[in-house]
C-alpha cells in the first residue's frame, strides 16, 4: 500500500517531465535548413515562411551593407551552391567575428518579400582556426 | 625533446595494450605477477605521457610553426602563458591533456590500491588501461596527431582565437576535463564490482571520494565555463543551451543522481543496479561529452572543427561501451537484488529517488534537445533543432523541484518519516516562503517563475539554517561546548552531511541568481563625448552613465579601442567603467571586451557595440569619438559566483581527508579493545 | 643522434620496468588483506553509521519516539548480525572457536558500548571505537577524548 503510493508518485514525475518536453517542443522548435532547402520549402509549402528556421550558409563577399550598429543587410548563400542565396536583414549587434565569407547561422523568419528577417545571428569560428595550410601556402 | 615526446606517444599505446592483456588474464588466472607488471604499465603510460606534454609544451615555447597544431594556436606575439595552456587549447592538445590526466588519475588509484582492495584491481587496472588505448589510438590514428607536421615552416603561427585569451578559458577546460577523467575510476570499481561479482556497497566505499572529487571538478568546470561566457563572449548571458555546454551538463546532472542514490545503498542496501547503472551512465556521457565536442556532428557555435572520422571511431566505443556495461550488469542480475524496499513514500530515500528520477529527467530532455537535430534528420529527414526556449521551458520547472528537494531531502528521516514531525518542521520555512512572496509582491515584483524561485529559496535556507542550528545546539548541549566550537565541531564530525548542506546553500544562491535573470534590463544607445545613456535598474535605481571619449593604442599582437564612462548612480558618482574592441593581429575582426561594474545586487554590463569613425577613430581624432554602446543591468549575476564558492567551499570540507567523513576508519575494534572499552 | 639515444633509453627503461615481475616473479597480492573492510565489516560500519543518523534525527526532533525506539532496535540487531559474522569469520581465521555465547555477550556489550559511546560523544575522531563514557583516551588508539572535559565543564555550569 506505502509502496504503491511511492510507485504513482515516479510515474507522476516521468510523465510530468515527458508532458514538459512534448509541449516544450511544439513552443521552441525550429527547422535547421541550408539555403537549398529553405528555397524548396518556401516553394512547396507556403507556411514556411511564417515559422521559425535556422540557416546556416556562407556571407556572401561584398554584400553587407550596414547603417549604424543596429541595422544590418548581408547576404546568404548556400555552401555548396552559390546560386542558392537570399538576403537578410538584422537588426541588433552583429557578433565580433562576423565578416565577409564566414560561415554564418541565421535564425528568424524568411519573409514572403524574399528578405530574410534575423532574430540571431550566429558566425561559426571554429574552422577558422583549423584552417588548411595548403590554402596558406597555395 | 620535442621528438622525444611523439616517440612517447607512440611508445604509450603498445605499453597500455600489454597492460590491458595482462590485467585481464592475471586477473583470470590469478596470477600476481602479471597483474604486478600490468600495474606498473599504468605508471608507465603516466610517464610517458608527461613526456609528450612536455614535448608539446615546449614546441610551443620554442616557436616550432612546423608542427600543425603549433601553427594553429600559437604565435610570436602570443604571451608565455598561453604558449603553455596551448597544451589545452585546440582539439589535438586536450586529447593529449585528457590522456594525461586519466593516467595521473589512474595511476593515483593503483597506488592507493597497492595494498587494498587487490580482488578489484585487476579489472580497475583492465579497464581504465582500455579506456587509456582507446584515446591514444584515437590521437595516433583519426588524424588529430599533434605532432603532425607541415610540408614546410611558417614564419609565425595564426595565433590563438583572442576569445580564448582569457584567464577562464585557460582553467575552465582543465577543470572540466578534471572531472571527466577522474569520474572513470569510480566507473573502473563499478565494473571491477561486476566482474569479481563482489557487488555489495564496498566498490562504493572505496570510490566515494573520487566520485565527489569529479562532482566537484565538474561544478567548477561548468562555472568557469559560464564566467567566461559572461565575461568574454560580450552579450550578457552565461548559459546558451549550446550543445556543448549542454554536453557538460549531462555527465553533471546523473553524478549529482549517482552522488545521492549511493547514499541509499550504504543505508539501506537498495538500488544496486541502479547504481551500477548510474555510475556506467555517467562515465558513458563524459565520453559523449567529449567526443561532442570534437566531433562537429551538432552544429554548435564552440565546437572544433569537424572531423568525421573521430566521430565514428567514438560513436564506435561509445556503443561498444554501453553493450559491455549492459551485459555485466544483466550478468549479474540476480546479485543486483535490493535487501530491502522502500518501507514508506515519507522517508529520506524515497526523496532521494525523486531527486534521482527528475535529475535523470533533466538529463533526458537535455540530450533529447541537444541530438533532436540529428534524430530528426535521421528520421523525418529534415533537421530541426530547439532552441533555448525548450530548455528553459522544461528545465526551470524541473529546477525548482529539486531546488525544493535540496531543503526536503535533509528534513525527511531514513526509513520512515511521521506526518506530524514533517508538519512541524515544515511550517517554519513554509511560512518563510509565504513572507518572502509577500514581501516581494509588494515591493512591486511580478512574474511566476521569479516569484517561485525566491519562495523556495527562503523555504530552503530555512530549513537549512534551522538544521545547523538544531546541531549545533544538540552537540552544544551534550558535549557542553560554546556554540562556536560546537558548531565548527559539528561540521568537523560528519563531513559529508555538513558539506553536503553547505553545497545546498550554495545552490539555493546560485537559484537566486539565475532568477535575477528576469529582470534583464537593456539600453542601445548611439552616443558623442558628455552624452548620457541612462538605464534603471529593476531596484528603482536610475543609472546615468556619461561617455568621456575613446582612445586607441597598439600594442605588437592588437589595436586596441578604449571608450571610458562615468556611472553615477541616483546622482552619486561610483567611478568608471571601460570597455574595449580590440582587433587583434592574427585575426581580422574586433573583439569586444565589455565593461562590468559588480555589486551584489546588480551588475552593470557595458559593451562597446561599435566605433562610428574607424579610421578617425585609429588615429584619435577628436571628431571621431562617436561609438554605440550596449547597456545591460544584469540584477543578481553575482551571486551565482558567490554561490560557485561556497559549493566549492562544501566539497572541499566533504572532500576534506582523515577521520570525519563516517566511512574511513580502518582500525577494527578486535574483541579485546571492545572488552577493555565497552565492559 | 642524442634522440635515438634518448627514446632508446627511454623505451628499455619503461619496458624492462613494466615486463620484470612476468620474469622475476616478484607478484602483486590478489586477495583482501587482513585489516581491510571485509563485506561483514562494512555492513557492521554502515548500520552504526545508520544508527548515529538515528540518534541525530531523535535528538533534532525528526523521528518520534516510538519509531527512534523501534529503528534503534532494528539497526542495533543489524549491527550485531554483522559483529556476529566479523566475529566468525575471525575465528575461523584463528581455527579457535571459543563458546558460543561469550561471543554473543561480547558484541551485545561491544553494541551496548558503541550506543553509549555515541551518546556521549566518547566515540573516537580517530579510530571510531566505543569509549566508556569516563575515558579520557581512546582505548584503541591512545587519542585524547574532549568529551569528558567538556562534560565536566557543563557539569560545573550547573546543567
Amino acid at each position: 500500500m506505502k509502496n504503491s503510493r511511492f510507485y504513482i508518485g515516479l510515474v507522476g514525475v516521468a510523465m510530468v517531465v515527458t508532458f514538459l518536453i512534448w509541449t516544450g517542443f511544439d513552443k521552441a522548435m525550429v527547422y535547421y535548413l541550408t539555403p537549398v532547402e529553405l528555397m524548396a520549402k518556401v516553394a512547396e509549402d507556403d507556411t514556411f515562411h511564417d515559422i521559425g528556421v535556422k540557416v546556416s550558409g556562407r556571407v556572401v563577399e561584398g554584400s553587407y551593407e550596414g547603417a549604424g550598429a543596429f541595422e544590418h543587410y548581408f547576404s546568404v548563400m548556400d555552401l555548396a551552391r552559390e546560386d542558392a542565396s537570399f538576403r537578410v536583414e538584422y537588426r541588433d549587434i552583429l557578433p565580433d567575428t562576423f565578416s565577409d565569407e564566414t560561415e554564418v547561422v541565421v535564425e528568424g523568419r524568411f519573409r514572403r518579400d524574399g528578405v530574410f528577417e534575423a532574430t540571431t545571428v550566429l558566425t561559426k569560428c571554429g574552422s577558422r582556426y583549423e584552417a588548411m595550410p595548403d590554402e596558406m601556402a597555395g | 625533446m620535442i621528438l622525444l615526446g611523439e616517440f612517447a606517444l607512440w611508445v604509450a599505446l603498445p605499453v597500455s595494450i600489454w597492460g590491458i592483456v595482462l590485467a585481464f588474464v592475471g586477473g583470470h588466472r590469478k596470477r600476481g605477477d602479471l597483474v604486478l607488471s600490468a600495474e606498473r604499465s599504468v605508471y608507465a603510460v603516466f610517464f610517458l605521457l608527461c613526456l609528450t606534454s612536455l614535448g608539446i609544451i615546449l614546441a610551443f615555447l620554442g616557436e616550432h610553426y612546423e608542427y600543425r597544431y603549433v601553427w594553429g594556436y600559437s604565435s610570436r606575439e602570443l604571451e608565455t602563458y598561453f604558449k603553455v595552456t596551448g597544451l589545452w587549447a585546440g582539439q589535438r592538445g586536450s586529447l593529449v591533456f585528457w590522456v594525461l590526466l586519466l593516467t595521473l588519475f589512474s595511476s593515483i588509484a593503483v597506488f592507493q590500491n597497492r595494498r587494498r582492495n587487490r580482488e578489484f584491481m585487476p579489472s580497475v587496472v583492465g579497464v581504465l588501461l582500455t579506456i587509456t588505448a582507446f584515446f591514444l589510438g584515437v590521437l595516433l590514428f583519426a588524424d588529430v596527431n599533434p605532432f603532425e607536421r607541415l610540408p614546410f615552416t611558417p614564419a609565425n603561427g595564426q595565433g590563438l582565437n583572442p576569445q580564448l585569451q582569457n584567464y577562464w578559458m585557460t582553467i575552465h577546460p582543465p577543470t572540466l576535463y578534471l572531472g571527466f577523467t577522474s569520474f572513470s575510476v569510480p566507473f573502473a570499481f563499478g565494473i571491477a564490482a561486476l566482474v569479481t561479482g563482489k557487488t555489495d556497497s564496498r566498490w562504493l566505499v572505496v570510490t566515494r571520494r573520487w566520485t565527489l572529487l569529479s562532482w566537484f571538478f565538474l561544478t567548477n568546470g561548468i562555472i568557469f565555463g559560464m564566467r567566461w561566457a559572461y565575461e568574454e563572449l560580450g552579450w550578457g548571458g552565461y548559459w546558451f543551451w549550446d550543445p556543448v555546454e549542454n554536453a557538460s551538463l549531462l555527465p553533471w546532472l546523473t553524478a549529482t543522481a549517482f552522488l545521492h542514490s549511493v547514499m541509499i545503498q550504504e543505508h539501506r542496501g537498495m538500488l544496486k543496479m541502479w547504481n551500477l547503472s548510474l555510475v556506467s551512465l555517467t562515465f558513458l556521457l563524459t565520453i559523449f561529452a567529449t567526443f561532442l565536442t570534437r566531433s562537429g556532428l551538432i552544429e554548435s557555435v564552440h565546437s572544433f572543427a569537424q572531423n568525421t572520422r573521430i566521430a565514428y571511431i567514438f560513436l564506435a566505443f561509445l556503443g561498444a561501451a554501453t553493450f559491455a556495461c549492459l551485459l555485466l550488469i544483466l550478468w549479474r542480475k540476480d546479485d543486483l537484488r535490493a535487501e530491502r524496499t522502500i518501507e514508506s513514500f515519507l522517508s529520506r530515500e524515497s526523496a532521494f529517488l525523486m531527486n534521482n528520477l527528475i535529475l535523470l529527467g533533466s538529463a533526458f530532455a537535455v540530450l533529447w534537445g541537444t541530438l533532436f537535430p540529428l534524430i530528426s534528420e535521421g528520421f523525418a529527414g529534415t533537421k530541426v533543432a530547439v532552441g533555448p526556449a525548450f530548455f528553459n521551458r522544461v528545465n526551470i520547472p524541473i529546477g525548482l523541484v529539486l531546488l525544493a528537494l535540496t531543503g526536503i531531502g535533509p528534513v525527511i528521516a531514513w526509513r520512515r518519516a511521521t506526518r506530524r514531525n514533517l508538519e512541524r518542521n515544515f511550517l517554519p520555512p513554509l511560512l518563510m516562503a509565504a513572507a518572502v512572496v509577500a514581501g516581494l509582491m509588494i515591493a512591486g515584483m511580478r512574474g511566476f517563475y521569479a516569484l517561485a524561485t525566491f519562495a523556495i529559496c527562503g523555504f530552503v535556507l530555512t530549513i537549512l539554517a534551522t538544521e545547523f542550528w538544531k546541531g549545533t545546539r544538540a552537540r552544544a548541549r551534550i558535549e557542553g561546548e560554546g556554540l562556536g566550537k560546537a558548531f565548527l565541531h559539528l561540521i568537523a564530525r560528519n563531513r559529508r552531511r555538513w558539506g553536503g548542506y553547505i553545497v545546498h546553500v550554495g545552490i539555493v544562491l546560485m537559484f537566486a541568481g539565475f532568477a535575477g535573470a528576469s529582470f534583464h534590463t537593456e539600453i542601445d544607445q548611439s552616443v558623442e563625448p558628455g552624452d548620457q545613456i541612462r538605464a534603471a535598474s529593476p531596484y528603482g535605481h536610475e543609472y546615468v552613465l556619461t561617455y568621456q571619449g575613446l582612445s586607441s593604442s597598439r600594442t605588437p599582437n592588437m589595436w586596441q579601442w578604449v571608450a571610458l564612462m562615468d556611472v553615477s548612480r541616483d546622482g552619486r558618482r561610483l567611478g568608471t567603467i571601460t570597455a574595449e574592441q580590440r582587433i587583434y593581429s592574427t585575426a581580422d575582426q574586433p573583439i569586444r571586451e565589455v565593461g562590468i561594474r559588480s555589486t551584489p545586487l546588480e551588475d552593470v554590463y557595458v559593451i562597446l557595440a561599435g566605433v562610428e569613425d574607424f579610421e578617425g577613430a585609429l588615429r584619435n581624432e577628436s571628431s571621431a569619438q562617436g561609438a554605440v554602446f550596449q547597456v545591460l543591468v544584469r540584477p543578481l549575476v553575482g551571486w551565482i559566483w558567490y554561490g560557485g564558492l561556497v559549493i566549492t567551499l562544501g566539497s572541499l570540507i566533504a572532500l576534506w581527508p582523515g577521520a570525519g567523513g563516517p566511512a574511513r576508519r580502518k582500525v577494527r575494534a578486535t574483541p579485546a579493545s571492545a572488552r577493555l572499552a565497552g565492559v | 643522434m642524442m634522440i635515438l639515444l634518448g627514446a632508446v633509453l627511454v623505451a628499455a627503461a619503461v619496458v624492462l620496468y613494466v615486463v620484470q615481475p612476468v620474469f622475476s616473479g616478484e607478484r602483486a597480492s590478489l586477495a583482501s588483506l587482513d585489516e581491510e573492510f571485509t563485506e561483514a565489516e562494512a555492513r557492521r560500519h554502515l548500520s552504526l553509521v545508520a544508527l548515529r543518523d538515528v540518534e541525530y534525527d531523535f535528538a533534532t526532533g525528526k523521528v518520534d519516539e516510538r519509531d527512534y525506539r523501534r529503528l534503534r532496535d532494528e539497526l542495533g540487531r543489524e549491527a550485531l548480525d554483522a559483529l556476529r559474522e566479523v566475529q566468525r569469520s575471525r575465528d575461523q581465521a584463528e581455527d579457535a572457536p571459543p563458546a558460543k555465547d561469550a561471543v554473543a555477550d561480547d558484541l551485545e556489550r561491544e553494541i551496548a558500548a558503541y550506543r553509549a559511546a555515541l551518546r556521549s560523544g566518547t566515540l573516537c575522531d580517530r579510530c571510531g571505537s566505543a569509549n566508556v563514557a569516563e575515558a579520557l583516551f581512546c582505548a584503541t588508539c591512545g587519542r585524547q577524548l574532549e568529551s569528558e572535559r567538556g562534560e565536566e565543564a557543563a557539569a560545573a555550569r550547573g546543567r
